[in-house]
């Protein structure tokens, strides 16, 4: 085993992770101070501790192996997906556990680094041309197989992070803009015309104006622009028609969360208890929102009021900061290093953290539809916390070997 | 990294957009913490929304002339909320309800695991002087409240105890796993009908949404009431049990270990259902001290086992009907195919014994009479697998498919069976010879008795037993009917007639065995069964339909350890026809009953 040098660890990363890690227990722990979930609490240090395990393991791995184990997490991952599908266990209508000792596994999350992993393998390749459709084809490919298996679960938040991560990492595999656009435009639009009629016409709006400055081939841009009406219109159209019940379905999917008061409620609450924790916070446990159990899902989804309310404004800047640092850091780390496969896999980790960040607290203070997906390092749930923590793993790796290779 | 990448400006955009998050997000946190941070908290003081739960009534329970057997009567039950209790007052609180201080403190505890603000129960039923005692000390006792509550009241005579099944306390375990509808502390079918039907019975909780402040007291209804949740009653079971059937065919059985199960033949419906010895269902009600569960559990009586669907016992003589319908409907009998019955029979070395020499018998007088000999024969030459398909045919072997949870499919052996328990080409003939008359292993619950006297008195018409006619839905109105589930089986109506005669005689006709069955007015048709069984006295068996052309009750009666069918059940079937076919008893000459006792048929 070759020494360690001081500057191939990078502290900032490893740093933030951590402090991050601490928050989130502490966070934990008052969320479920009166559930008299202290179960909860305990195993969220555990899941702490076999993430930084989980962490030093990644991170100390040898780069070469790593890249050839790619393909190799990739298809374990799918087989555990299909698995879940096969024995998973129904744990609040989902079948997306799996019963370990009542702990419960989560493969999809485990997914979603091994297709980070995978992604990186496949566009790091000698001959790829992430323009040519062929190749853009395999690399959805690559994705569309765990979203599929995913899908079979009611799970929204997992698929729009996973597309994310696609096209973030296509594009900084080098997609052109145009291309970029021609997947969003329509995905956005579909999904915003369900959030209604206003959400709809910005991202109509948005398209057009990027379409005239991209100022791409005018016939392709302009099919560009009315596939974006037309999916937008027809999915508004097709739910219009939809039974009553059938388009609550639907709502219900996208916000598995809603609850008897009316889809409003989460967010209200949230935001009452971010915006009273005013600039110090009410104290550690004395957050009333947060100890009343105003908030539905508050250790996990809505986490981020916690901190806020108890904390403040302190608080809740402390966590934007060390989020912001982290993505700062992992963009840098995918600049500097010399290999393709490693820049791709930094930037895959940066993707999957900075969605779950944005949608995370977007939702906490009603900027973003309501979708569950977790805070990354604040959030409990064991699967999150340890891929998280193996995605902080390979950051450090992909620093520790940047001028190999 | 190659140039092609365009990683530096590439780098860029992501930098800004990860720079724009920041500058949103942090803008959003200025703007709900520091500039609104007044009207959040503001709003977090006094608009916090708690549920105020509407308890659902559990549905009654009918029988089916509408006799209401189970009602709900109202309780008192003390409560404390974890929040607002003073621990320094356990004392003295623990000295008006007579309770140790500890366990008020572990509840209490326990409680506010799950939140601080709902009240938790500490004690039930409490009586009427310490709830005047709680009243005048009310300020004394700060977070001390009580609840209304209902518990299951019993109004009859008949207990009706397995059927109806009991109530109990949610488990921590099963809170778990339907969180959604249950809290800490409600009750909960556990058995019977309350477990089988707990979710119409239940009902679900309402809520009302109500404006508290930072101390949790009420301010006003969260927005005008439109969010509430209307409570929904619990629906209302209508039975398909005749309640003072019901009563007197316990009260036969009393003193006795054993069952009666008497079946509707026109729709399966259950007319009857005891099981003793039995309990008080009224002490499982509400809360039941320790040594009440203690006491039922130990005993050595069993009173919480339901005799008539969970036990296996071997069914005797009563179970030839099985053995004859199956060789006269593959036609390897006939009416004139004979057996001399010299009082016992040879196979290998081993004799198997007949209580009578019956001489010259076919296949009616041998039902009749109960012939061992004629149906030790029959089964060798009708053989295990034809005897094992009608069995089946009859619903031996599987459960009926009755609406309750406790349910013994009992043991009905094939071919398959036996090589598995004694290997292949290890067992034999030998095996099979007392099968024929409904002994060795077999094992059958006297509900499956019932029901096989009840395909016999339809001639093939097989209904699966309910309990349950229809549910009053309280939220719709509507009345849902259980439908009914008739299969026939695969047996000529010729065969059926010799079987049915046999059945008919084995009452009627001098030299049957069933004589003490027998209604004035009322042709009663039926088998008696005396199973013998290695640890102690013969099972005393039964099983009959009457009148027996159109039968409007099938029945089987069991006695454990008592003798003779012919002596102790048939006497009690009999009664009990008599009393639901006349709605009351017509004979009042106890002597005739104990003549009917006193005969020496069998």
């Amino acid at each position: 085993m070759e020494e360690w040098s001081k500057e191939q660890i990078d502290v900032t990363t490893i740093v933030s992770a951590l402090l991050l890690s601490l928050i989130g227990v502490v966070s934990v722990y008052s969320a479920t101070y009166d559930a008299g979930a202290s179960v909860i609490f305990y195993r969220q240090l555990l899941w702490v501790a076999l993430g930084i395990v989980g962490m030093l393991i990644v991170m100390l791995t040898p780069f070469r192996s790593l890249q050839l184990l790619s393909y190799v997490f990739y298809g374990l991952s799918i087989i555990a997906l299909i698995g879940v599908l096969v024995a998973g266990k129904m744990v609040a209508g989902s079948k997306s556990w799996f019963g370990v000792r009542g702990l419960g596994l989560q493969p999809s999350e485990f997914a979603k680094a091994a297709t980070v992993l995978a992604l990186a393998a496949f566009l790091s390749g000698r001959h790829i041309n992430v323009n040519r459709l062929k190749d853009i084809s395999i690399a959805v490919a690559l994705v569309l197989v765990p979203v599929i298996l995913i899908l079979l679960e009611p799970d929204l938040g997992t698929t729009v992070i996973f597309f994310g991560i696609l096209l973030l990492v296509m594009y900084w595999a080098g997609a052109s803009n145009f291309l970029l656009l021609t997947v969003l435009a329509p995905t956005a639009a579909a999904i915003a015309s369900l959030f209604g009629t206003t959400p709809f016409a910005l991202v109509v709006l948005f398209s057009l104006v990027t379409l005239l400055i991209l100022r791409e081939n005018r016939f392709v841009s302009s099919i560009v622009f009315s596939l974006t009406v037309l999916v937008g219109v027809s999915v508004q159209f097709i739910f219009g028609k939809l039974a009553p019940h059938q388009q609550k379905r639907i709502l219900t999917f996208m916000n598995p969360d809603a609850d008897p008061l009316g889809a409003g409620y989460n967010v209200l609450q949230s935001k009452i208890a971010i915006g009273s924790g005013g600039l110090f916070g009410k104290g550690y446990l004395r957050g009333t929102q947060t100890q009343l159990n105003f908030i539905p899902a508050q250790w996990t989804d809505f986490i981020y009021c916690v901190p806020s309310e108890e904390f403040g404004f302190v608080g809740a800047f402390i966590i934007l900061f060390l989020l912001t640092v982290l993505l700062y850091r992992g963009v840098q780390i995918a600049g500097m290093v010399k290999s393709r496969y490693a820049s791709l896999v930094a930037i895959g980790v940066v993707a999957s953290f900075a969605l779950h960040t944005i949608i995370n607290i977007g939702m906490s203070m009603g900027m973003v539809p309501v979708i569950g997906v977790p805070l990354p390092f604040i959030s409990y749930g064991g699967s999150n916390l340890i891929t998280n923590m193996l995605m902080i793993g390979l950051l450090l790796n992909m620093y520790a070997n940047r001028k190999e290779y | 990294m190659a140039e092609q990448f365009e990683v530096p400006i590439r780098q860029k955009i992501f930098i800004a957009g990860i720079a724009v998050m920041f500058i949103l997000f942090l803008g959003r946190l200025v703007q709900l913490q520091i500039l609104y941070q007044d009207v959040y908290g503001k709003k977090s003081e006094e608009n916090s929304i708690r549920p105020v739960a509407q308890e659902p009534i559990r549905g009654y329970i009918f029988d089916r002339n509408g006799k209401l057997i189970v009602d709900n009567r109202p309780s008192y039950s003390l409560t404390i909320t974890p929040a607002e209790f003073h621990v320094k007052t356990v004392d003295y609180l623990a000295s008006l309800l007579k309770l140790d201080p500890q366990f008020i403190l572990d509840r209490v505890r326990n409680g506010q695991r799950y939140n601080r603000f709902a009240p938790v129960r500490i004690k039930r039923d409490i009586d009427f002087a310490t709830l005047s005692a709680l009243e005048e000390n009310r300020d004394r006792l700060p977070g001390v409240d009580y609840q209304i509550e209902t518990n299951r009241f019993y109004p009859r005579k008949a207990r009706t105890a397995h059927l109806l099944g009991y109530t109990k306390e949610i488990s921590e375990h099963q809170l778990e796993e339907m969180s959604q509808e249950y809290r800490l502390g409600d009750d909960i079918g556990a058995t019977g009908l309350e477990a089988a039907y707990e979710r119409a019975l239940r009902g679900s909780r309402g809520f009302e949404f109500v404006t508290v402040n930072a101390k949790g007291q009420i301010v006003r209804a969260y927005n005008e009431g439109k969010n509430d949740v209307p409570v929904k009653e619990g629906d209302d079971l209508y039975l398909a049990l005749d309640i003072d059937l019901q009563a007197y065919a316990e009260s036969l059985l009393d003193g006795k270990h054993g069952a009666i199960v008497a079946i509707d033949p026109e729709d399966g419906g259950v007319l009857a259902l005891a099981s003793k010895p039995d309990y008080d269902p009224s002490l499982l009600s509400g809360f039941t001290p320790a040594s009440a569960w203690n006491a039922l559990n130990t005993d050595d009586g069993k009173p919480l086992f339901n005799r008539a669907t969970l036990t296996r016992y071997p069914p005797g003589s009563t179970f030839k009907m099985v053995l004859a319908t199956a060789a006269l409907q593959e036609g390897i009998i006939t009416t004139s195919w004979r057996v001399n019955c010299t009082g016992g029979f040879r196979f290998g070395n081993k004799i198997f014994k007949d209580l009578h020499m019956h001489g010259s018998t076919n296949v009616v007088e041998a039902i009749q009479r109960s012939c061992n000999v004629f149906f030790y024969q029959l089964m060798l030459k009708t053989g295990l697998e034809r005897w094992n398909f009608y069995g089946r045919q009859f619903g031996f072997g599987s459960p009926t498919g009755i609406d309750i949870l406790e349910e013994d499919p009992g043991l009905l052996p094939s071919e398959e069976y036996f090589d598995q328990v004694y290997g292949k080409g290890r067992w034999t003939q030998g095996f099979l010879v007392s099968l024929g008359i409904g002994q060795g292993e077999v094992g059958v619950s006297p509900l499956q008795m019932a029901c096989y006297a009840m395909a016999i008195g339809n001639r093939g018409k097989f209904h699966t037993p309910h309990v349950v006619r229809s549910i009053y839905e309280k939220e719709t109105g509507r009345i849902l009917i259980t439908p009914i589930q008739t299969r026939t089986l695969d047996v000529s109506g010729e065969v059926w007639d010799i079987v049915r005669d046999g059945l008919y005689r084995c009452v009627n006709v001098a030299g049957g065995t069933g004589f003490a069955a027998k209604v004035p007015g009322v042709i009663v048709a039926g088998k008696t069964g005396t199973a013998e069984n290695p640890h102690g006295k013969a099972h005393a068996w039964f099983i009959g339909y009457a009148p027996a052309e159109h039968p409007k009750i099938a029945i089987c009666v069991l006695v454990e350890n008592a003798g003779f069918g012919g002596a102790v059940s048939a006497p009690i079937a009999g009664l009990c026809i008599e009393k639901y076919l006349y709605g009351n008893l017509i004979r009042y000459n106890k002597t005739q009953q104990t003549m009917a006792m006193k005969s020496d048929n069998h």
